[in-house]
């Protein structure tokens, strides 16, 4: 194993240990947590392999706008006083260290990263200008595509949300 | 993007746009019966504005979009299979509360997902109209919201189409990895190059990409959603995901592996057969047990999605590919119109009862004395996926059966005859449950004039093209040899 190829294997380690720990955890808010810190993994791999404006979109929109929607939903499920020791029981500080230990480990990757030489391990670096050009060039199609793709989802979800709200306004 | 190009893709433009039109129609004036008129509508426009493109074919928009006549012809099957879904569901939805104009919409969106899914050459467009047509789909299954079945085939389908849709992401990847590009066409000069690494990312990635397309196409052992989803979603949405979705995938499954060369590797083929023998036998054993008609025809279409993949194989056999791509096409128009005659009545039967659809087979004794002519039609579509002749089903077994012989596939074709024989018994059993002389089953049943209609105009051309297939075998000939 060469010496620049060490932080990609750290980073794809510890998205793959925190992906475990996700996906085997009992509560949902843990598994948030681990699933977060695998998200910000992931970005690490993204930056390293050159595509840093993967990354940043990456951390900003799952790590950021999907699972702040998750919590929301956690938080909207709405468990009562029942509820409220669970969120104690859950949000000990004994449970903080593993999920600290993995940012850490990341933390100190990026610093080393970021302190050395900014070529990517592999290919060239391609800048968010390049993935415009791209976009708006001859993946147009794509674009627009995704864009009647999230009408689609979005008609649905109307759909779907609107006779939950109406029959829970109904029965209070 | 020349001129060309753009009137290249206008069907597409203008199904996005009607939908747009579609949506601020129903945000400002909600009435079922324009929403609609503005579908059908729409699919008709989308139809003829293939017109056009028609003189500059084969042509490529952008790196994303092939249009040629193999595009076109499924294109036709699709907006055809997507206007009858909509007669249909304007009769089973119009009786059942306000507020099913998204429905509509939705079933556009789908329809949307589906033609760029055959027009598709590259992974981006793929996986992007695999998506459209998902996404839609998991609300089309889930719009009544009513009782337990609708919810768990809902999230039967939520789950294992988002689980499939991500086995294809990673065989993209993979095979991304190794070839550095995502269209089908670059692929082919990959492939050709003898490498061994090179060699094992592709066979994996296309495993993968084939484990994710077996799941949506439901075949053995991936089948397992298929007869709950079919129970479960409403009878419209059934005919649209065993139709339109399965189709659609089927066309660019096919694309994808004869324009890059990849199905001639001979591991792939030798899992395909396997997966077509199980899916034709179990598809059949399973159905036998069955006492829910709708079930009955989600076992028999895994079956007949195994026929199919005969038919794939034959693609990577020497001197095969022209003969699939034939035999295939037939065989998925015979495959449309016969499950739309099939759903079509199923839908017919299931207005009479609100809460739940007509799946037991007791709702069809004693058709043939009260309804007659629809029971004819449902004996006829039977027969038809059966595989009787002067019925198009025959013709398109037929073909199955001359592509086998051939390549000589001969223990595909022992399973084909294996599986035609047991699929008899459970269609005659639905057939003489319809005979029975009762009171009881079939009494009410109104025939709706929508979707009436549309089952007799599919019952008159799965008979007519059976007896004089010709002018389809033309089209198909003129149209589809395109990728061959």
């Amino acid at each position: 194993m060469s010496i620049e190829l060490f932080p990609f294997y750290v980073a794809a380690t510890v998205s793959l240990v925190s992906t475990l720990l996700a996906v085997s955890r009992y509560s949902p808010t843990h598994a948030l947590i681990y699933f977060i810190i695998s998200l910000l993994a992931t970005a690490v791999v993204f930056f390293l392999l050159g595509a840093p404006f993967a990354a940043v979109l990456e951390i900003m929109v799952y790590a950021g706008a999907i699972v702040v929607l998750f919590l929301f939903v956690v938080m909207m499920l709405n468990l009562g006083s029942r509820g409220d020791e669970l969120a104690h029981q859950w949000l000990k500080p004994k449970m903080w260290i593993m999920p600290s230990i993995l940012c850490l480990i990341l933390f100190f990757e990026l610093v080393y990263v970021l302190s050395g030489t900014s070529t990517p391990i592999t290919g060239t670096a391609v800048s968010p200008k390049e993935v415009g050009i791209q976009l708006f060039g001859p993946y147009v199609l794509a674009v627009e595509i995704a864009s009647m793709l999230l009408l689609a989802a979005l008609v649905g979800a109307y759909h779907l949300g609107r006779r939950y709200l109406s029959d829970t306004r109904g029965q209070s | 993007m020349s001129e060309q190009q753009l009137v290249a893709i206008l069907p597409h433009i203008l199904l996005s746009a009607l939908i747009l039109i579609q949506m601020m129609v129903i945000a400002f004036a909600r009435n079922l019966m324009t929403t609609v008129v503005i579908s059908v509508i729409a699919l008709i426009l989308t139809g003829l504005a293939f017109m056009p493109a028609h003189s500059l074919i084969p042509i490529a928009v952008t790196p994303l979009i092939v249009l040629d006549g193999y595009a076109i012809f499924y294109s036709g099957l699709i907006l055809m299979s997507a206007t009858a879904v909509t007669l249909m569901a304007y009769d089973y939805f119009k009786d059942r509360g306000e507020r099913q104009d998204e429905f509509f919409m939705l079933l556009l969106l789908a329809t949307l997902g589906a033609l760029i899914l055959v027009c598709s050459s590259h992974f981006a467009s793929l996986i992007l109209g695999l998506e459209l047509l998902g996404v839609s789909l998991y609300t089309m299954i889930s719009y009544p919201q009513k009782g337990l079945l609708t919810l768990e085939a809902a999230l039967k389908y939520l789950i294992l189409s988002g689980v499939s849709s991500t086995f294809i992401l990673f065989g993209t990847a993979l095979i991304y990895a190794i070839s550095g590009s995502l269209g089908f066409a670059e692929l082919a000069t990959i492939g050709s190059a003898e490498n061994g690494t090179s060699e094992l990312f592709l066979a994996a990635g296309s495993a993968l990409i084939f484990g994710g397309i077996m799941f949506k196409l439901s075949l053995a052992p991936f089948h397992m959603w298929t007869p709950d989803v079919y129970e479960g979603a409403p009878a419209p949405v059934t005919a649209f995901v065993a139709t339109v979705s399965k189709g659609a995938i089927f066309a660019i499954t096919l694309r994808l592996f004869t324009s890059s060369g990849l199905i001639e590797t001979s591991s792939i083929l030798t899992g395909l057969s396997i997966v077509a023998i199980l899916s034709m036998l179990a598809g059949n054993l399973l159905a036998l047990r069955q006492d829910n008609v709708k079930r009955i025809l989600a076992y028999s279409s895994i079956a007949h999605l195994g026929y199919l993949m005969v038919a794939f194989i034959t693609a990577g056999m020497i001197g095969g590919k022209a003969l699939a791509v034939e035999s295939s096409s037939y065989f998925l128009f015979a495959y449309f119109i016969t499950t739309l005659g099939a759903f079509g009545v199923v839908t017919i039967v299931s207005l009479r009862d609100h809460e739940k659809d007509a799946g037991d087979i007791s709702y069809y004794e004693g058709l043939f004395w009260h309804r007659p002519l629809l029971a004819m039609m449902f004996t006829l579509t039977l027969l038809s996926l059966a595989g009787i002749p002067l019925t198009v089903g025959f013709i398109g077994k037929f073909y199955i059966f001359t592509a086998g012989v051939t390549t000589t596939l001969w223990l595909l074709l022992l399973a084909v005859i294996a599986g035609s024989g047991i699929g008899l018994f459970y269609y005659l059993r639905i057939i003489f449950a319809m005979t029975k002389r009762t009171d009881a089953g079939a009494s009410e049943i109104e025939i709706p004039l929508a979707g009436g209609w549309a089952v007799a105009a599919i019952s008159a051309a799965m008979l007519l093209f059976g007896i004089y297939p010709a002018p389809i075998i033309n089209l198909i000939n003129n149209l589809v040899s395109s990728i061959a």
